[in-house]
């Protein structure tokens, strides 16, 4: 029978890394492996729905959606890609949750995948520039973290922070990923480590920033109730996807404000999400933006976030992109599987009773952005 | 690979440092590198060949030292060989230079070899298998280089030059004794040049674990297994070093302590001299080693591969020290140069 609710039933992720010795192929191979230990997935999938961001680019692929479905054999299925910046994940979660709202298929998986350590830093950093506008920032070859750093800098000064105020997020996010076993970075690190860290670009340093890592990571989405009891560990329901997009950074007024989050946050109300009730993960890819986001959520006031932070439970219970890892076009897959198993069978060893997840991706200084809402099942 | 029942030892050993050094934090501030980078490399300043010194002059010195050091009759020697990947000639052999200007005997095998920084390290386990089967008497074994690096590449904090040499022969006249070698090699590609190409590419952190670490890994395992050693029965321990930090990293994971490492680490004052790299650390360490005292020999070289030895002093050492140059005679004699001499000595700029 047939819901006219979304669901989803059951995620599988590998854990962020540098995986010299194997391709995107191989990476997903074993989320495949690990999702057909209940039922093979050719059996009930109708429809596979891509996020990855730089085929074209580092893996020199076009239409790899087509190349996975040859590669796990599950031809004659449809398949697509689908890229919207770093807020590909849940651009293709919003495609697939489409899909099943409008009638048109019933199960639909999710991959995120993306292969980042192919090549070194400053390679993938040529690529990294085409996230940004090619005619503004491309041309002057100018990446998020450096944009990032200046509204660091503007916050400091603007509200009066040293720059070892701002080492709580890192040092937060170190410490979450020490239980999630998919994080790429597992370590705990101290105040001192952030502050005598390499700079990337100033103010920013080494453990502000995002890891590079290769990751893949995969969610079933289904209105087939009858394949629940079959399949996964347990379910969620997918509430909705909302997506939104902002003016350059350039166009800006107030460029410690991030238009597109905000807007979609204001819509969060309509839905009757209660964020003290919620599980939240948010697209932390520099420390600065950690701080942004939590202001625009509410959570704290203008220029307090760095004090309210310690405070704030159930948020990047991952590690965050900080130290969870941010393997571009699949992260925001990564962000749904993790609230899945939370608020089902677990992450690592944690298990929350929270009714809500909210999961939050943007693309570089809120580009675009996006929002999924999830609910525990009733 | 294993070793056979080798039968040869070092009989002599010398090396050879250029006076020039420029300080690692004045390349980073050239390129606007931080300084954290350069104290997470342990690198304090490398060694600068001048405009007249090359692979084969370094080279030359170096064998000297070693000759003067063991006495041995040039007319004995029967093999030479130069490990190297900056040969003055791209096609021209180095080790004929080195050798005819040493009076070695035409009649002799005589090559230069090249896989990255472990070239010399092959050399010498060839050299030892050639004494040990009776082939030569005696063989000259050469690791020189005058390391490249792009500018404003990581790798230029590093890229220094020198040369280190040894004479292999028969076991009853050697200060150390090689006890067993193995070498572990596979194709990865971590770092390269093509031809034609003036600098070195590298995959940065696929330099690492896939690389470094993984072959030296496997060839220690290989040599303990073979020999039955364990990491205790080391004094000391010299690998190949990059740079100042990777050497006390695959130690602690092979569980040999800083202690054990810290006297043949020269890498933090002399840069990476790849072919010498670890042949000087071994030179210094002979340089105080004791009779009885087993030493952990450890090649790298990119593309990748690894040789092990265990080196095993013997009585004779204690004659052999003082006879020629010690390394830390080298290393105290330097002449500090800024980046634009530095420049021009290793032709980073092209002058019409």
């Amino acid at each position: 029978m047939l819901s006219s609710n979304t669901y989803i039933i059951s995620s599988a992720l590998i854990r962020v890394g540098r995986y010299f010795n194997k391709s995107y192929k191989d990476l997903i191979r074993e989320l495949v492996a690990e999702l057909n230990k209940d039922l093979p997935i050719h059996d009930y999938i109708d429809y596979v729905v891509v996020s990855n961001v730089f085929s074209d680019s580092i893996l020199e692929q076009l239409d790899i959606s087509t190349m996975i479905i040859q590669e796990l054999n599950l031809t004659p299925k449809p398949a697509v890609r689908v890229e919207a910046g770093e807020s590909s994940g849940l651009m293709a979660l919003k495609y697939a949750h489409s899909l099943i709202k409008s009638g048109m298929t019933s199960t639909v998986l999710v991959i995120g995948v993306e292969k980042l350590v192919e090549y070194p830093t400053t390679v993938v950093n040529k690529y990294m520039v085409r996230l940004l506008n090619s005619d503004v920032e491309g041309r002057y070859d100018i990446v998020t973290v450096n944009e990032a750093a200046l509204l660091m800098k503007l916050y400091m000064k603007k509200h009066g922070h040293s720059r070892e105020d701002l080492t709580i997020w890192p040092i937060k996010m170190h410490e979450n990923a020490v239980n999630n076993p998919y994080a790429q970075l597992r370590n705990r690190i101290t105040k001192e480590q952030v502050i005598n860290s390499q700079i990337i670009s100033d103010p920013l340093r080494l453990f502000d920033v995002h890891p590079l890592g290769d990751g893949a990571s995969a969610i079933v989405l289904t209105n087939n109730k009858e394949l629940m009891s079959k399949v996964g560990t347990g379910c969620v329901e997918l509430i909705d996807v909302l997506h939104a997009s902002a003016p350059p950074l350039t166009h800006r007024s107030d460029l410690l404000s991030l238009p597109a989050s905000k807007y979609l946050f204001s819509k969060l109300g309509n839905y009757g999400v209660d964020l003290s009730d919620c599980v939240l993960e948010i697209h932390d890819s520099y420390t600065i933006l950690a701080y942004l986001i939590v202001e625009e959520l509410g959570l704290s006031d203008r220029g307090k976030a760095p004090y309210v932070v310690t405070d704030i439970k159930n948020i990047n219970l991952s590690g965050g992109l900080k130290a969870r890892g941010h393997p571009v076009g699949a992260t925001g897959v990564y962000q749904v599987a993790e609230v899945h198993r939370l608020l089902t069978s677990g992450l690592g060893s944690i298990k929350l009773n929270n009714s809500w997840g909210l999961v939050h991706s943007m693309s570089s200084i809120d580009n675009n952005a996006a929002v999924a809402l999830i609910r525990r099942c009733g | 690979m294993t070793s056979g029942k080798p039968y040869a030892g070092i009989l002599g050993w010398g090396v050879y440092i250029p006076r020039y050094r420029i300080k690692a934090a004045d390349i980073a501030r050239m390129w606007g590198f931080d300084l954290t980078l350069v104290k997470s490399l342990n690198i304090e300043e490398k060694a600068v060949a001048s405009v007249d010194e090359d692979a084969t002059t370094m080279g030359w010195y170096a064998s000297h030292q070693a000759l003067i050091r063991c006495n041995v009759d040039v007319n004995d020697i029967g093999a030479v060989f130069v490990g190297t990947e900056s040969k003055p000639f791209a096609v021209k052999p180095s080790a004929t230079v080195i050798a005819d200007a040493l009076g070695i005997p035409h009649r002799r095998l005589t090559t230069d070899m090249e896989f990255a920084c472990r070239a010399a390290g092959e050399a010498l386990r060839i050299s030892i298998a050639l004494v040990s089967s009776g082939m030569v008497n005696k063989s000259l074994v050469i690791g020189s280089d005058t390391a490249q690096a792009s500018p404003g590449d990581v790798l230029e904090l590093t890229a220094g030059s020198g040369a280190a040499a040894y004479v292999v022969g028969p076991r009853e006249d050697s200060v150390a004794y090689f006890e067993g070698s193995f070498s572990y090699v596979s194709d990865t590609p971590d770092f390269w040049r093509r031809d034609g190409v003036p600098y070195p590419s590298h995959g940065e952190i696929f330099t690492e674990e896939p690389a470094y670490f993984n072959h030296i890994i496997n060839s220690v395992k290989g040599l303990m297994e073979e020999l039955g050693l364990r990491p205790n029965d080391f004094d000391y321990a010299v690998f190949h070093q990059p740079n100042g930090r990777f050497p006390l990293r695959v130690g602690a994971e092979l569980g040999l302590s800083r202690e054990k490492i810290l006297p043949g680490l020269v890498t933090p004052w002399i840069g990476n001299t790849y072919n010498a790299s670890a042949l000087i650390g071994l030179a210094k360490v002979l340089d105080e080693a004791k009779p009885g005292q087993r030493i952990l020999l450890v090649t790298f070289g990119s593309g990748a591969g690894s040789d092990a030895f265990s080196i095993l002093v013997s009585d004779k050492i204690s004659e052999s020290a003082g006879r020629a140059l010690r390394v830390t005679d080298f290393l105290m004699n330097k002449i500090y140069i800024d980046y634009g001499t530095y420049s021009k000595l290793r032709k980073l700029l092209e002058r019409l």
